[in-house]
């Protein structure tokens, strides 16, 4: 059958009608191609092309090649980049930050979902309080949890104290701590994971449920047989969104330990920004390429594992 | 709706347009913005705000500066950023002194002052060795600087350390220490850990050949910290550091060392003669029993006085307008204007070396007891040097080195390791 669709495909002639649209089509198109090649494709490839050479930013890119000397000269920036003190802990710590978004931080927001999704009594409140932290800006959250981790007038050690008056935690600048409270900046605050969750939710049939009632499905069996499985592709969404997200995460750590103590919560984001601040754009656009390929590798492991291509349905 | 919606667009292209660009008013101002960390809470703000204020009612009807608010340790980078995306504003004060030298000059991104200077007689105020400085191989001058010399100390509070008939000049630091008792000093590890890096700065110019490597590292920036004046200089300030910091010292900003100070929480706070603004009279930052009429102006212990006179100013991008240039040059220019050289040192302190001071000034400065004292602590013996921040690379300056400084602080770091790091951290991101 496949054949013979695909013949009929080439074969087809388009009509003079058709033909006549041509010219109207490509002229509607051609914004959206001028920007999608101004926008995203040229900064893309520059970003890729300069990650190859020395470059400052601002004079004229130096490409240099030499077969006998690759780590010097073409991947200078790549040589240098993971030969860098902060780079083994900027990818040990996105490895565990990624899991923890995958687990804990998607985890709490697909709960959240499901109980926002039994409408119990005041679960609107409840969606909208959920929701405040989200218009609370990266920065404004970094700023705010620097107050509440501070040793003298910070709540968490002062409720800490309660327990341990002699206790003294630096949280921003002594490791592990440090790698925690920056998670802590982040891994609550799972609304989005919760609407997308929730939607799918929604969206699910009413016939099935009654379906399995009539099947005599208790509450635990339709949410595991039913309404987990049919949330597959918003969970799946959920963990591609936040697993970038801790790829690019920047103001989390900027605004509060800057990747110390020492360089203990780099990452990849922060390299970056080093990078630029010395003006070594080369070397921060081969962060960014790096970032990239972990961005799409992330994407094309959650397509496949999530199989978010098949329907659910 | 569809007009009122194309009403609409049309006012937000419009608006979006305008926002873009300084533009001469229907009344033929020349209106532009400058952004600058001088405003609001930050110390510089006392002089820089009626500065501007005096110069916009001096051009009424001619030029108009608005003023854009940054904070100071995000300046350097906003500049570069705005550099990389060709919008700089009309003037620019100072920046990132590495990508002055390796791109702002090479790449001719500034206009020449050397006119302004000649036509005005400039140099007749100008410090020579200044000029010298901004001026490029070819005789073109990059910026003009604010003729004061501000050499930096501290300051103590005289209720709650007593000195004797001693001052700072003759102590060491580990005398000076000795007398703080239970007082603690107004460290930070936040920002660029500026009354941190002062301390530092202090310790290395007493130490064999720190004060010449200070002064000769402030174009070239120092990628080799594993040298013995400057290991022994971070022993000192670990020790410092671990007995007299503040409890708040790990993380804290600038704005937490200040107020540590005026809340009677430390005893001593490195800084420059900027500060003496924020102890005549309570702002509402005094808290504690703190009074600003106690504070004592002194230079660094071991006699030690900071100051970096090779340094870049007020320069003007070749990007903008004709227009914008006329008002940079105009604002450039009111700076230097006498008077306004005094009421700077007036409220931030210094010297103008080619300034005949005016009976007016000579009066008021004598008023302000604290500020004559600090600016006086220096004498003919004073090592005076460039700051620790002065030679090193933009990211060690501003992230890395108090990064560093709580594993300093809690001893994961030896003195050696630390400057290891530093090392490794300067050649890792700097360009082959």
């Amino acid at each position: 059958m496949s054949t013979v669709s695909s013949q009929s495909k080439k074969l087809r002639r388009y009509s003079l009608m058709e033909r006549r649209n041509f010219p109207w089509i490509y002229a509607f198109l051609f914004p959206t191609l001028l920007l999608f090649a101004v926008f995203y494709v040229e900064p893309i490839l520059q970003t890729f092309l300069t990650s190859f050479a020395k470059f400052n930013g601002y004079t004229t890119a130096e490409w240099s090649f030499d077969i006998h000397n690759l780590g010097g000269t073409i991947f200078r920036n790549y040589t240098k980049l993971f030969s860098m003190s902060s780079f083994p802990p900027a990818l040990r710590n996105l490895f565990w930050w990624s899991l923890i978004a995958m687990t804990l931080h998607v985890g709490i927001g697909t709960a959240v979902g499901f109980l926002l999704y039994q409408k119990l009594r005041g679960w609107k409140f409840v969606r909208i309080i959920f929701m405040v932290p989200n218009v609370i800006s990266g920065a404004a959250w970094a700023m705010i949890y620097r107050f509440m981790f501070n040793d003298d007038i910070g709540v968490i050690n002062n409720l800490l104290r309660k327990v341990n008056p002699d206790l003294h935690i630096q949280w921003f600048y002594s490791s592990p701590a440090a790698f925690w409270a920056i998670t802590f900046t982040w891994v609550f605050y799972a609304v989005i994971v919760a609407l997308v969750v929730l939607g799918d939710l929604m969206a699910i049939p009413a016939s099935l449920h009654e379906a399995c009632e009539i099947d005599g499905a208790n509450g635990f069996q339709k949410l595991i047989h039913i309404d987990l499985p049919l949330c597959r592709n918003a969970i799946g969404t959920s963990i591609l969104l936040s697993v970038t997200s801790r790829i690019a995460m920047y103001e989390n750590i900027a605004l509060t330990s800057r990747g110390g103590p020492g360089n203990d919560t780099y990452g990849l984001a922060l390299i970056l920004t080093k990078s630029i601040t010395d003006f070594n754009y080369g070397l921060a656009n081969a962060t960014a390429m790096l970032m990239f390929v972990f961005g799409i590798a992330t994407m094309q492991i959650i397509n496949k594992v999530f199989r978010m291509d098949d329907s659910v349905y | 709706m569809k007009k009122f919606l194309k009403s609409v667009s049309l006012f937000l292209i419009l608006a979006l347009l305008l926002s873009c660009v300084s533009f001469a008013s229907a009344d033929g101002v020349i209106e532009v913005t400058l952004p600058t960390y001088k405003t609001g809470e930050n110390v510089g703000a006392i002089f820089f705000e009626p500065l501007v204020e005096r110069f916009n009612a001096a051009y009424e009807g001619k030029y108009h500066i608005t003023l854009e608010e940054l904070t100071q340790d995000m300046y350097s980078d906003k500049i570069k950023q705005l550099g990389a995306a060709n919008a700089l504003p009309f003037l620019v004060e100072g920046g990132d002194s590495e990508w002055i030298k390796q791109v702002v000059i090479p790449n001719d991104m500034f206009v020449d002052l050397s006119g302004l200077i000649a036509d005005n007689n400039l140099m007749d105020i100008l410090i020579d060795s200044q000029v010298a400085y901004n001026t490029t191989e070819d005789g073109k001058v990059f910026s003009i600087c604010v003729p004061v010399t501000r050499p930096m100390g501290l300051y103590y509070n005289g209720a709650m350390i007593d000195l004797g008939d001693k001052t700072c000049a003759d102590l060491s630091w580990d005398e000076f220490a000795a007398l703080l008792g239970e007082n603690k000093i107004a460290f930070m590890t936040g920002e660029n850990a500026w009354t941190t890096q002062l301390v530092l700065g202090s310790l290395i110019a007493v130490e064999e050949g720190g004060a010449e490597l200070l002064s000769t590292h402030t174009i070239d920036k120092l990628m080799d910290y594993n040298q013995p004046c400057i290991i022994n200089a971070v022993a000192k300030l670990q020790k410092l550091m671990q007995d007299y910091g503040t409890s708040n010292q790990v993380g804290a900003v600038y704005a937490d060392a200040a107020n540590a100070f005026m809340s009677k929480n430390a005893a001593v706070i490195a800084n420059g003669s900027w500060m003496v603004g924020d102890f005549l009279e309570d702002g509402g930052k005094w808290s504690n029993g703190f009074d600003g009429a106690t504070v004592r102006g002194d230079v660094l212990p071991g006699n030690v006085a900071l100051a970096n006179n090779d340094g870049y100013q007020y320069w003007i991008p070749a990007s903008v307008s004709a227009e914008q240039q006329e008002v940079g040059k105009a604002f450039i220019l009111f700076t230097l204007q006498p008077e306004n050289l005094e009421a700077y040192m007036l409220a931030e302190g210094g010297v103008a070396p080619k300034l005949t001071p005016s009976e007016e000034y000579v009066a008021a400065a004598s008023e302000n007891k604290l500020l004559y004292e600090y600016v006086n602590a220096v004498n003919a013996d004073t090592i005076i040097v460039p700051n620790a921040g002065d030679i090193m690379t933009s990211s060690i300056g501003n992230t890395e080195f108090g990064n560093l400084l709580p594993l300093l602080i809690s001893g994961q770091l030896t003195p050696e390791a630390f400057c290891q790091q530093l090392t490794a951290l300067a050649q890792e991101t700097a360009l082959d």
